[in-house]
């Protein structure tokens, strides 16, 4: 084939009969001066590494910053090497008079709360003790954020940060993928939980004896809480507009939006609501000390791969089947040390587009980063060379960067 | 109907939270620079490699703001601080498709983040961001020199990721009120989007840059209204009343103004004794020295991008 006739010229560091300057080669033959880099030849003492100087399994410089947006509950600016995304949280009200199924479907939930309560005397200790994680209420917890759509990603591709992308015309297919991924993943990690986001209304109780007791105080609801809970409802909830601005696109744009996600999340800050059942809507307090942040589920951190193979052909290849010849060429290949296909953690443009591979694998740990790893979301696309063994050996570089990722979280 | 390549909220629609809190406690922030005094500006080219130019420009924060930054008391902001990023790609060829043009095809495009201002913003264009990318070609349009790029197209994309407010958050809107803060906003775009341009080392004839002024009527503690004073680099939330405001972009070596946008009453305007000029002159004249003043800042901006492109140590300029 041409492609690996290319290639073996190109294995040279630099010949001296090239004249062409490195960034010129790098235009004109991508995948030879890649592979030249990562392949460097046994006589040379030079290490394989990437063209951009980092070893396989190394991920750019990552820094983040929040809270600087002044109209946002919560924001954060991500910098993965040369990608930056800018996310802004902004938490606005959906009462649930205006939600067109809630009267219907009210009733259901609840004759479940009715009959969760029967049980509840003797779990309600252990569950109020508990961080609420219990299996019960987290089924609520994902049918509410879901059904009603409270948690609003969007993703925007069209701000001048790649000429590929026309500004003011509708979201690419990437910005529309990107989009769709933040929101599944928001769903499937559970990261914010629903109750933080229920507004709570607890009709005083007036019967007779009651009014005497508490019309002095205003320590109703801390008692009532106890006794009745059976009449307090959800009048709103907050819904969180989620918007990712990519300002710079230098390839992996999902670990950054991603991490900006997160990180804005952690930042959020809900004001403190309350039905006010004399106007029949809900206020809020301005007050910074009566806001509360939203405790998240977790910390899960996302990284991306792709796989360079040496073979420039290997994405013209049909690949319906890993063909037997081929592997028992890799594997022999590999015997004799010398790799024909590399895994890349956390690729830049220019490695993205010589890859047809690519694995996304998200992790969180348990416990504060004390417990065991727990892989939350695990995708690959485009080939077949990650299998088992890698995947195995991917999760624990992505373990590794969760510890990277948590530190610059918790510094900034 | 509901756009359906974007992710919509609940369909029924949100309301912004209403805070119960009259009292407006901190007040309206006040003003702690001299008439003419400018915002500090920062400034940065080369932040987008991708693009052939970029720029990253944010105004200082008002005493106000800063305050509230530091010790946070209230959940809303007192005043906003502009931030926004400026691209530029090209000059590159247009597509097969467009007609013959003897010179280079300028495209403009403003964008507010959803998250920019006090209201949220839509996903597509309004006509408010529409009107700002026009006034921000017809600035630029003078500037470069087109004739050197026949049949090559210029896209300059701005993102405002924090705009300035049109007022102060507890003011009603009454008969003074303007989109007051566009005006700053506009003039924060074309001093950056001068300096992606220069970064994409495109011919210019000169650095324009943008500066505002406005005449303002501010109430004096005893409340009565004192006669209009002329103030540069206004903040909006800063004052009470602003009676008209004027935007220019301005090349200083030249001394020519390629855009001007005076927007309110400003002709029956008379100024304090020993000012003969009338309110539009003065006006302009306050406008031209604002843009003089972020000239400063551009050219250490340009000079740090032309010293990156040539391979010297760069030294960061803040200015």
């Amino acid at each position: 084939m041409a492609p690996a006739a290319a290639a073996s010229p190109a294995a040279q560091p630099t010949p001296p009969s090239l004249s062409l300057p490195p960034s010129q080669f790098a235009r004109l033959q991508p995948h030879a001066y890649l592979l030249a880099h990562l392949s460097p030849p046994t006589t040379s003492n030079h290490p394989s590494i990437r063209a951009n100087g980092r070893a396989p399994t190394q991920f750019r410089v990552t820094s983040a910053n929040t809270g600087s947006l002044t109209h946002t509950n919560g924001s954060a600016v991500v910098r993965v090497g040369e990608t930056a995304a800018v996310c802004g949280v902004r938490a606005e009200l959906l009462h649930t008079a205006d939600i067109a199924s809630w009267s219907v479907t009210q009733p259901s939930t609840g004759s479940a709360n009715k009959r969760r309560k029967l049980v509840d005397p003797t779990l309600k200790a252990s569950e109020t003790a508990g961080d609420g994680d219990d299996e019960e209420s987290s089924d609520k917890d994902e049918s509410h954020i879901e059904d009603l759509n409270l948690l609003v990603p969007n993703l925007s591709l069209s701000t001048g940060c790649a000429p590929g992308f026309i500004p003011g015309a509708p979201p690419s297919a990437l910005a529309q993928s990107l989009s769709q991924q933040i929101l599944s993943l928001l769903h499937s990690t559970r990261l914010v939980r629903a109750d933080d986001l229920r507004i709570w209304y607890q009709p005083p109780n007036l019967g007779p004896e009651d009014l005497e007791r508490h019309n002095e105080s205003e320590q109703m609801d801390v008692d009532a809480e106890a006794e009745g809970e059976k009449n307090r409802e959800i009048k709103a909830f907050w819904v969180l507009y989620i918007d990712v601005m990519i300002i710079s696109l230098a390839g992996n744009p999902f670990d950054a939006a991603w991490a900006s996600v997160l990180a804005a999340l952690r930042d959020t800050k809900l004001p403190k609501a309350w039905w006010d059942i004399d106007n029949e809507t809900v206020v809020c307090s301005d007050a910074v000390s009566d806001a509360r942040k939203l405790s998240l589920r977790g910390m899960p951190v996302a990284s991306s791969f792709c796989v360079f193979e040496a073979d420039a052909a290997a994405g013209w290849r049909a690949v319906i089947l890993p063909d037997a010849e081929e592997e028992r060429k890799i594997a022999e290949d590999n015997r004799r040390g010398a790799q024909r296909r590399w895994i890349l953690a956390d690729p830049d443009g220019y490695e993205e587009g010589l890859s047809q591979e690519r694995a996304c694998i998200v992790v969180d740990k348990e416990q504060g980063g004390n417990g065991k790893t727990v892989v939350v979301k695990m995708e690959k696309n485009g080939g077949w060379a990650i299998d088992g063994r890698e995947l195995r050996q991917l999760v624990d570089v992505s373990s590794q960067r969760w510890d990277h990722i948590r530190q610059i979280l918790e510094q900034c | 109907m509901a756009d359906r390549k974007r992710i919509n909220g609940p369909p029924s629609g949100t309301k912004p939270p209403v805070f119960a809190s009259s009292t407006k406690a901190s007040g309206r922030p006040q003003r702690q620079r001299q008439p003419n005094d400018l915002r500090k500006l920062f400034l940065k080219t080369g932040l987008i490699p991708s693009a052939s130019g970029s720029a990253y420009l944010e105004f200082e924060p008002s005493a106000s703001l800063s305050a509230a930054r530091s010790s946070p008391q209230s959940l809303i902001p007192p005043s906003s601080a502009l931030k926004l990023a400026c691209t530029v790609h090209g000059p590159k060829p247009l597509p097969r498709s467009a007609t013959f043009s003897p010179n280079l095809v300028l495209t403009t495009h403003v964008k507010y983040a959803p998250f920019a201002a006090r209201t949220r913003k839509g996903h597509i264009r309004d006509s408010s961001e529409r009107d700002l990318g026009v006034h921000l070609e017809t600035a630029l349009r003078g500037v470069i020199v087109a004739e050197r790029w026949p049949k090559s197209g210029l896209d300059i994309t701005i993102t405002i990721l924090e705009a300035e407010d049109d007022r102060w958050w507890g003011d009603t809107p009454d008969s003074h009120d303007a989109p007051w803060g566009m005006m700053n906003v506009l003039a924060g775009c074309i001093t950056a989007a001068s300096a992606a341009i220069a970064d994409a080392r495109i011919d210019c004839i000169d650095l324009v840059t943008g500066g505002v002024a406005a005449l303002v009527s501010d109430q004096t503690a005893e409340g009565e209204a004192s006669s209009p004073k002329l103030m540069l680099d206004t903040d909006p939330a800063e004052h009470k009343a602003i009676l008209s405001a004027c935007v220019v972009a301005y090349m200083p070596s030249r001394d020519e103004i390629t855009e001007l946008w005076l927007k309110g009453d400003s002709s029956s305007v008379s100024l304090e004794k020993g000012d003969s000029r009338s309110g539009h002159d003065a006006l302009i004249d306050g406008a031209v020295d604002a843009a003089r003043g972020a000239h400063t800042v551009l050219a250490e901006a340009v000079r740090e991008s032309a010293a990156r492109h040539s391979g010297l140590p760069v030294d960061a300029a803040t200015t």
